[in-house]
């Protein structure tokens, strides 16, 4: 019974379902790091889910469809920029506006240029990188299995996911940009006066994030799924700001609050799959990561703290 | 929220009023605007588009009688996300608590057999209002105790409070048959049509009372607008609630607990919400299943910041965004617009009101005009 659910597949299920997480959590670390919050990160994955998809369907090329995933996601936030940024909008209100936006244009432009509501056809999707055949038999063949599924078995953004988290709090904490960055959501104003654009620092981190959110999207649909349903994200965008939280607005810590989620999220799917044993109904499992969620913020927030000018419009001076 | 903006200086009194409305009228007007544009180059004849959706929302009494039946519930969604946002917190998760007050009203709806409908139907309103304000007890509690953001917190129960509902109705709740709801309410828990109030003959004699489907929750809305407004204005309840909303610091060192506020103001919210939701099973449906909302919640926020959360301005909010939906059918029918520019058009007006900015950047441009003009 636990061996049914203690498999390799289990491990490779959290990795992959960490990877949209992980990718628009640590999108709004660089966002709210730089004095904005991105409350809008929903959105942005739904729009890059849809225009990925729509691209593929278009092209019959995958990695057209994750280039216009991210390049859809860097237009909508730029609506996010221009308001928290220079129009000094409140920016959970403004973010709330792309996240309805972003359900109303992707539902709209799949009615039109689909001719339905629901779910589009299915896409061409991007393979595992790796295929390797197992080395032999016996116990050798039992560790090869664990060691496939887990580190080999998986697709192209899932690795990138992991090679970025580390590489981004490497630039948040070893390079200049990174000062300036974590600067900017601190104290805007002494980075002004050191000569650095207020302005220009944070409309470059809101449209790194809404690529990263973008490339969630790409994730879900040309990886995961492989083809876009109406509001498909279903609350991961959220779920994403509370890991951005629990990672204490780190990268890598976004990264491992991911890895969290995407395990509760991968061990539903499991139960799920074997409700023929476990008679417990499926709608409990599916509440599962919004609870963990809740437990999550519930448990750690005391000990969080926010970047100190997060949300706080900058008026040049 | 609260952050002072340079405003157009006051030049009569009434012009403070018109400013009051202006932005709002005009975000909605330039997010119609805007939408009409999206149908064109989307290749759909926007005149026509706009016709049939005002055909439908208000073309006759059955027609607005729609229009009043789907403001309704948003008229309750609006007052709690502005009752929130009075008070510094954002309730995106009306949604969730509309769900519980709908289960509350639908589950107890089913047991108070054969009492009167004086009772019944206040008692079944109390039930949701308690319910929503539960579910918005604990990320209130949350909030006020640790800071855990509301917005995410009231967002995870929305989701919860959906699932919940969806196992109910095909478990323990599910009426007999194959379609997953629960039992029919007996008369004595429905909000009666308004219609149903009046005799053949006096129907027959005014024509204009013919209102469809609209139900007596309508009333229920207003007054309660007005209890909200009333609060707001003349209680330390609503005066406690604004002067955190406006300052949280300053409140607390004048001795208001931002605390027991921020709970109070976020339960009342979910409150509020709640009472969305009996409406929804009293005067529309009878009953709950999985769908009975349409994202009712969610149009709150555009109603609250469309209405620049006054609880009176809640209400013609409330009817814009009714007249939308009612008319959205129609509109699809005769025109062929899919109807999920009505999402569209309400996150341009969200997306207006919040970046007034651009209004009052082009009301400023307006006014040096008229001045160099008359100069």
């Amino acid at each position: 019974m636990l061996g049914d659910i203690i498999t390799p597949d289990l491990f490779a299920s959290a990795l992959r379902m960490a990877t949209p997480l992980a990718l628009a959590a640590i999108g709004g670390t660089l966002c709210e790091r730089s004095g904005v919050v991105n409350i809008a990160l929903e959105g942005i994955m739904l729009t890059g889910a849809f225009f990925g998809t729509a691209a593929v369907l278009a092209t019959g090329n995958p990695w057209i469809g994750v280039g216009a995933a991210m390049l859809s996601g860097v237009a909508i936030s730029a609506i996010h920029a221009f308001a928290s940024v220079n129009l000094r909008a409140d920016q959970v209100v403004s973010g709330t506006a792309i996240n309805l936006l972003a359900l109303g244009v992707t539902g709209f432009l799949m009615e039109l240029w689909y001719g339905h509501p629901g779910t589009t056809a299915s896409i061409q999707v991007l393979r595992p990188i790796f295929s390797f055949s197992s080395p032999g038999g016996g116990f050798l063949a039992e560790a090869w299995r664990w060691v496939n599924g887990i580190v080999f078995s998986h697709t192209p953004i899932v690795y990138f996911t992991i090679i970025l988290a580390v590489v981004a709090q490497w630039a948040m904490y070893r390079t200049k940009w990174g000062l300036h960055l974590r600067a900017l959501g601190e104290h805007p104003r002494a980075v002004d006066t050191v000569g650095v654009s207020v302005y220009r620092g944070r409309w470059v981190a809101v449209l790194m994030s809404g690529a990263l959110a973008g490339l969630a999207g790409a994730n879900l649909t040309i990886e995961q799924v492989g083809s876009f349903t109406e509001n498909m994200t279903n609350g991961r965008g959220f779920i994403a700001l509370a890991a951005n939280i629990f990672g204490r607005w780190t990268p890598v810590g976004s990264y491992l609050a991911s890895l969290l989620f995407g395990f509760a999220d991968a061990l539903q799917i499991k139960l799920q799959i074997l409700r023929d044993v476990i008679t417990v109904p499926p709608q409990f499992f599916l509440m599962l990561p919004y609870v963990l969620t809740v437990i999550v913020l519930a448990g750690v927030i005391g000990r969080a703290v926010a970047p100190a000018a997060v949300g706080e419009p900058y008026k040049k001076g | 929220m609260s952050e002072p903006r340079d405003e157009i200086p006051v030049q009569r009194p009434w012009m403070a009023i018109v400013q009051k409305i202006g932005t709002p009228i005009l975000s909605a007007a330039l997010a119609i605007a805007i939408g009409s544009f999206i149908m064109w180059i989307s290749g759909y004849d926007a005149p026509a588009a706009y016709a049939a959706l005002f055909k439908g929302a208000f073309g006759g009494p059955k027609q607005i009688g729609d229009t009043i039946l789907r403001a309704t519930p948003l008229i309750f969604t609006g007052l709690a996300v502005a009752y929130g946002f009075r008070a510094g917190l954002f309730n995106i998760g009306a949604e969730g608590q509309l769900f519980m007050g709908g289960l509350a009203a639908a589950a107890l709806g089913v047991f108070l057999v054969g009492q009167p409908w004086i009772l019944v139907a206040p008692a079944l309103l109390i039930a949701s209002a308690l319910a929503g304000a539960a579910w918005a007890f604990i990320p209130a509690l949350l909030k006020a105790r640790i800071g855990a953001h509301e917005v995410i917190t009231t967002m995870m129960f929305t989701y919860i409070a959906r699932y919940l509902v969806s196992w109910l109705v095909v478990g323990p709740l599910k009426a007999e048959g194959q379609i997953p709801q629960t039992t029919a309410l007996m008369p004595e828990a429905q909000l009666p049509r308004i219609q149903g109030l009046f005799s053949e003959g006096a129907l027959e004699a005014f024509p204009f009372l013919n209102l469809g489907r609209a139900h007596l929750g309508i009333a229920v809305a207003v007054i309660v607008a007005t209890i909200v407004w009333l609060i707001l204005k003349y209680t330390t309840l609503g005066y406690e609630n604004r002067a955190v909303g406006f300052n949280a610091f300053a409140s607390e060192t004048a001795g208001i607990s931002v605390q027991w506020t921020t709970v109070k103001a976020l339960c009342i919210s979910g409150a509020l919400a709640g009472l969305a939701g009996s409406v929804e099973v009293m005067g529309v449906h009878h009953r709950i299943f999985d769908q009975f909302s349409s994202g009712f919640g969610f149009t709150g926020i555009a109603v609250a910041l469309l209405a620049k959360n006054h609880p009176l301005g809640v209400i013609p909010a409330a009817l814009l965004f009714g007249a939308l939906s009612a008319g959205a059918g129609t509109m699809q029918l005769e025109a062929h617009v899919p109807q999920k520019i009505i999402l569209i058009i309400q996150a341009l007006v969200i997306f207006f009101v919040a970046a007034e900015e651009i209004i009052l950047w082009f009301v400023r441009r307006r006014q040096k005009e008229a001045m160099s003009h008359a100069g």
